[in-house]
């Protein structure tokens, strides 16, 4: 491949994030006169198209690219220095890998075919709002979130990834209120947006672990920083902090910068038990709820994880495990029981995040974003499906309304079909057919078997291997402080220079991916021949790409010394048994709801003949649907998963932890189970089977076992009483907590501030009277006072007549002359009458 | 036979000064007034020649004194009577008791 220009993707990629930004200005400023159909238009084609080609553009480019090409566009990538905090650099920049550049085609093909899709959606649905029309408002919206959404994907630092991140949490706020004159609409926003920030908080205290201890905000330069601390037993895995006078080592406290940061995914990706919003979230229009709350945002808490898994640590990830877990199938339950179309597929929603979650949790990386990447066709493809059949029944959305829409609704029906078959994972076992969801969830089971269920062999086998090698290039130190058992790489110390420029590039070279052992590229070349040998087994999607990425991060990784795997498998614990056991059910379970939901919709007799008659589809809806269905039958498995398997050396090149379906081990983690692709393969048929033989004929047969089973339909129709106990918990706590601060406030604050008034008041009273009236106004008035008394009597000698003062002269001058005479001395008295010297 | 001395010059000084003091303090009219005041000058100068030439024979200080009073008195005439017009032309009067256009 000619290598092009050197930051030619980034720009394009860079472009495609800030013309719809600009479109949204434009829309804001302009959209009122452009008038209904034109701002939506615009929307489309600026907003969203211009992005949509630029991806398509890097997405072709970067498909052309070898990995050796890849690597080095990945590490030569520009970061703009922004500004420096303390002595932290902060910068921007586009972070180009595989996994941006997929996840940008894919947010921005879903994005545009759910632009056109809003189209339809609001040429039908009311636009006014308080009596004012707002659809260029609405499609400003989707512009603003088409620009964070893309924003958030491309963003190289975690700052920037955070600013974006919040960007779509007010996208989805101002969406899911876009009817903000309807209670429920603007309900649902706060609840949404709240919940968010319960996730967020932690995030923002993960990222404040990672400035602080890290010293960077960049993503790559954090693991990099990641890797160096664990191996010096600095920063990070320092001294650790004390908190409340307990000792926190620094392996509790990455424990704990891992959590954090996946508490921001539990808010966005509504993660149990933060899962409660995004059901309500479905009062927004349905392509709000098709593109960000089943498509993009929503599988940004899965991408966020996917980002900072080089700094999770086991015990971090086996919480991400158990909050997947739980949440697959807990929600996968509760769908079972919805009778709104768009609820059902809310909870479905949450039971695939949580699959996701999960995938992450075992180190499924590549699945779990696979399964990501495949949800998002599907999912967008469904919720636009039920958006079209609530459009077409008149804003009906009760399933139990509906029926028999196949006839008025063809191209709805069988689309939804395709997705009901995605996301049931439908495929012919033991072969490459199938789809989306045939193959990704598939692959998280494996893994979660694996990790479950065969995790001491495999620890066993890496240790066995290379326990000598370890030996010899790695070992294990005990951490005093708290007697945990800390893995370093003796790569790192053996190094002569820490902190040269050669360390800080040691992180990056010394990493082999999946090739520990010292033939990295026989084994990828065995990995191979496993693939193709392997009966049916998923493995690696393009083998001699694969070898040749090994082999160039081998080239790369000749100065430094591998990581020490076996220490890394050494440090993560088995899942538990029932973790794998929950997923595998919950695979059955997923089928069975979904076909139901289409039986119920499509199948069987009208149950409503007014909805029935009102049934009807629109050109300018269905087209985006037969594009989504399209993408979701045949895009999936060989354009994603390729260049996911790529993206997974750089991107998983953690220090603690391992994606362990992109490890060497892959192929026999696919081999060692036969029985699971029959198991879950299978799935799909069993669970269609049970929903037909019970939605077949009608609801009676439901109705009767909702009844026979009366305490658990309960249970699930109240969602867990989960709204109730938050109900309960949160807002009545808050508010009783108000009241004691308003109770507070009133008697305390309020007292103290009233008697300092008081007495304030008292003692300028006091001030006034006393100090200023009789003290200062005392000597003011009374030296006037005095000047006007001396005037008074000064002026009574000056009568102006003149006798008074030739009398007061005369008698002046006679006590004169009297007083010379009488006291006058001799010599005066001569001086004044007697006669000089020398008179006769 | 009676010899003119000093002291007989002083007693008609001091009539003199009595007399002005007297008409000063007694008369309404201005230019009374201004007599009176003349008066009282003028037994000044009886009492400076009297003194230059009977305690200071040597020179003529008293007789120079005397004529720098007849010369101001002259200019203070002057101006009296200039007041004293203008005063008349006010109040059409010149009773000096009249005149309390000053007072507060």
């Amino acid at each position: 491949m000619s290598a092009p220009l050197t930051h030619t993707y980034e720009i394009l990629l860079a472009l495609g994030v800030l013309i719809p930004f600009v479109s949204f200005w434009l829309l804001v400023l302009f959209g009122a006169k452009l008038g209904k159909p034109a701002s939506g238009w615009f929307a489309v084609v600026l907003g969203m198209g211009v992005s949509l080609v630029l991806a398509t553009i890097v997405l072709a480019g970067w498909w052309q690219t070898d990995a050796g090409t890849r690597a080095q566009l990945t590490e030569d990538a520009f970061r703009w220095h922004w500004a420096t905090v303390g002595e932290v650099p902060v910068t921007i920049g586009v972070k180009l890998d595989s996994l941006t550049v997929i996840m940008f085609f894919m947010v921005a093909f879903v994005a545009f075919w759910i632009f056109v899709f809003s189209l339809g959606y609001m040429s039908g649905h009311s636009d006014e709002v308080g009596g004012k029309s707002l659809y260029h408002r609405f499609f400003a919206f989707l512009a603003l979130f088409g620009f964070s959404m893309l924003g958030l994907v491309a963003s190289s630092s975690l700052l920037f990834l955070f600013i974006f991140w919040e960007l779509v949490g007010l996208c989805s706020y101002l969406l899911i209120g876009f009817y903000f004159d309807r209670d429920y609409a603007y309900r649902a926003a706060i609840k949404a947006f709240v919940t968010n920030r319960v996730g967020d908080f932690g995030f923002l205290l993960g990222l404040m672990l990672v400035f602080f201890k890290l010293r960077t905000l960049d993503l790559d330069q954090a693991a990099v920083n990641f890797a160096q601390q664990l191996a010096s037993g600095t920063g990070l895995f320092g001294e650790g902090i004390t908190l409340f006078g307990h000792q926190i080592s620094g392996m509790a406290l990455a424990t704990l910068m891992g959590i954090g940061l996946f508490c921001g995914a539990m808010g966005k990706s509504a993660q149990f038990p933060l899962h409660v919003w995004l059901p309500d979230a479905m009062a927004g229009p349905t392509p709000v709820s098709a593109l960000i709350h089943a498509a993009t945002m929503v599988a940004a808490g899965v991408y966020l994880v996917a980002r900072v898994f080089r700094l999770m640590t086991p015990d971090a990830l086996m919480f991400v495990a158990v909050i997947g877990c739980l949440t697959l199938t807990l929600m996968a339950l509760v769908a079972i029981v919805q009778v709104d179309i768009k609820k059902c597929l809310a909870y479905s929603t949450l039971s695939q995040l949580g699959y996701m979650i999960f995938g992450m949790g075992c180190g499924a990386w590549i699945a779990a974003l696979f399964h990501l990447m495949t949800h998002a066709f599907f999912k967008a493809m469904l919720f636009l499906c039920s958006g079209q059949v609530i459009e077409g029944c008149h804003h009906e959305q009760d399933m139990r309304k509906m029926g028999g829409l196949f006839k008025k609704m063809p191209v709805t029906c069988w689309t939804f079909f395709i997705g009901v078959l995605a996301i049931s994972g439908a495929g012919v076992a033991g072969t490459k057919i199938g789809l989306g969801g045939f193959f990704s969830k598939d692959e998280i089971l494996a893994v979660a078997y694996a990790r479950s269920h065969q995790w001491t062999s495999y620890q066993d086998f890496e240790a066995g291997e290379h326990g000598g090698a370890g030996a010899a290039h790695g070992e294990h130190a005990v951490l005093p402080a708290s007697g945990e058992r800390v893995v370093r790489l003796a790569a790192y110390r053996q190094d002569p220079q820490p902190g040269s420029t050669e360390t800080a590039q040691a992180p990056k070279s010394t990493y082999v991916w999946g090739n520990d052992d010292l033939r990295p590229a026989d084994a990828s070349a065995e990995d191979g021949r496993k693939a193709a040998d392997g009966a049916g087994a998923i493995v690696h999607g393009q083998p001699g790409e694969e070898s040749h990425a090994a082999a160039h991060t081998d080239d790369r990784g000749t100065h430094g010394a591998g990581r020490d795997n076996a220490a890394i498998f050494a440090g993560m614990r088995p899942l538990p048994k029932w973790m794998f056991f929950l997923a595998l059910i919950t695979a059955y379970v997923t089928p069975f709801y979904m076909m139901r939901a289409w039986w119920m919709t499509f199948m069987g007799k009208p149950r409503d003949e007014h909805v029935y008659h009102h049934a009807h589809e629109i050109p300018l809806m269905y087209v985006p649907l037969i594009v989504l269905a399209v993408g979701t039958l045949f895009a999936s498995y060989f354009l994603f998963r390729p260049l996911l398997a790529a993206a997974a050396p750089e991107a998983t090149a953690a220090s603690l932890v391992l994606a362990f379906d992109g490890t060497s081990h892959a192929p026999a983690i696919h081999a060692a189970h036969g029985f699971l692709k029959w198991g879950v393969g299978g799935a799909f048929i069993v669970g269609f089977v049970v929903a037909i033989v019970i939605y077949g004929r009608g609801l009676g047969l439901a109705e009767q076992l909702s009844r026979a089973l009366r305490p658990l339909h309960t249970l699930l129709v109240h969602k867990y009483y989960f709204d109730e106990v938050y109900e309960v918990v949160w807002i009545k706590g808050c508010l009783l907590l108000s009241r004691i601060a308003r109770w507070i406030d009133t008697w305390i604050i309020d007292f103290i501030a009233d008697s300092l008034a008081k007495l304030t008041a008292a003692l300028a009273n006091f001030a006034g009277w006393i100090i200023d009236m009789h003290g200062v106004d005392g000597v003011v008035n009374g030296i006037s006072q005095t000047a006007q008394d001396i005037g008074g009597v000064l002026r009574t000698p000056q009568t102006g007549r003149i006798r008074n003062y030739v009398l007061w002269a005369v008698a002046a001058a006679t006590i004169v002359i009297v007083c010379v005479l009488i006291f006058g001395s001799e010599s005066a008295a001569a001086t004044v009458i007697r006669p000089a010297a020398g008179l006769p | 036979m009676l010899t003119i001395g000093l002291m007989h010059y002083l007693v008609v000084a001091a009539v003199l000064l009595c007399g002005g003091i007297f008409v000063m303090a007694t008369k309404r009219n201005a230019i009374g007034i201004l007599m009176g005041v003349e008066l009282v000058l003028n037994s000044a100068n009886v009492n400076l020649i009297a003194f230059d030439r009977y305690l200071c024979r040597a020179g003529i200080d008293g007789q120079i004194l005397a004529l720098f009073v007849i010369v101001l008195a002259a200019a203070e005439a002057a101006i009296a009577v200039a007041i004293c017009v203008n005063f008349y032309r006010v109040l059409a009067t010149i009773d000096v008791d009249r005149a309390t256009k000053l007072q507060g």
